[in-house]
């Protein structure tokens, strides 16, 4: 079984998940896999920012000033940053054995997540009633692409967490479930880090 | 370790996280303050790009404790990290001054 250390790291000679590079492969992967996601929604940024003068020289011009709603878009990027401490929460609490505090903290990111994707849900629908739509313009193809596949991620980031959640419930003894949480919780704050960039760069700037 | 060493060394660990829970908060309430500044527009984006890359180093390093981990995952995530700026500055500045462009 898996020696799982206070800092994530484990025991090469217990591990059979060790490679020759000294890492969990699955933590090795996970971290990759963030890697690529960056690129990924890099793409999508850099599509958005090339793409807005062009929205601003064409007939079905939509400024973005007078469409999004930057109070609310806080209020969503306090809810991600909250939940991102929650999940840090809960990693400790699991690592300590303090399986009340985690399942108090990991719910707590998970009910986070959902309340963005209900901030987002009602951010979309207020667009499509003012006449933004994914084909009304540039703007509007850009920025729902970009947005929804963030709001994509977080539902896949809230769905993980809950199988991780379930599991620790069935085997709370289960020697992997520090790392099983700390590979969640990587995803999870990567999806608040795209909301950081997503909020400076399209919200605010 | 003793248990109350251990128990004093969890709530030192646990307030550090809050503490940049609260530095997180604070600055993006700062940024949205800065949008209302009456200064230059280049001035408010460099001062919002500062203060964004603050916030990502943060969520990385202490919440991600990227910070100290083993330096094959840090490559792994900041070689893609270089790219994708290096990426974005690049097609930013090929278009910067081609509006045409898919228009």
């Amino acid at each position: 079984m898996a020696d799982v250390s206070h800092s994530g790291h484990t025991s090469h000679i217990a591990n059979p998940n060790i490679g020759s590079l000294g890492v969990d492969s699955r933590k090795l992967g996970v971290w990759a896999f963030i890697g690529s996601e960056t690129l990924f929604f890099a793409s999508l940024i850099t599509t958005y920012l090339v793409l807005a003068p062009v929205n601003a020289a064409r007939a079905d011009f939509q400024d973005p000033k007078q469409f999004l709603d930057i109070e609310l878009t806080t209020l969503l990027a306090a809810i991600l940053l909250a939940s991102s401490l929650t999940m840090v929460l809960a990693l400790a609490a699991v690592r300590r054995g303090d399986m009340r505090l985690f399942r108090v903290w990991l719910m707590s990111t998970i009910g986070l997540g959902f309340c963005f994707l209900g901030g987002q849900v009602y951010e979309f629908q207020h667009l499509y009633h003012e006449g933004v739509t994914l084909s009304s313009s540039l703007f509007g193809t850009t920025f729902f692409v970009l947005t929804g596949f963030h709001g994509t991620h977080v539902l896949i980031g809230a769905i993980w967490l809950l199988a991780v959640f379930l599991k620790v419930r069935k085997y709370p003894d289960s020697p992997e479930n520090v790392l099983d949480v700390e590979l969640g919780g990587l995803y999870w704050h990567f999806v608040d880090l795209v909301w950081v960039a997503i909020f400076t760069l399209i919200y605010l700037i | 370790m003793s248990a109350e060493a251990h128990t004093a060394e969890h709530h030192e660990g646990t307030r550090f996280y809050w503490v940049i829970g609260a530095v997180l908060a604070v600055v993006t309430i700062l940024e949205v303050a800065i949008t209302f500044a009456p200064w230059p527009h280049w001035i408010i984006v460099a001062i919002l790009l500062i203060l964004s890359f603050m916030k990502g180093a943060a969520v990385v390093m202490y919440y991600m404790h990227l910070k100290g981990d083993f330096r094959v995952l840090q490559l792994v995530f900041i070689v893609p990290m270089l790219l994708a700026t290096v990426m974005l500055l690049m097609f930013l500045l090929l278009f910067s001054t081609h509006v045409g462009i898919a228009g």
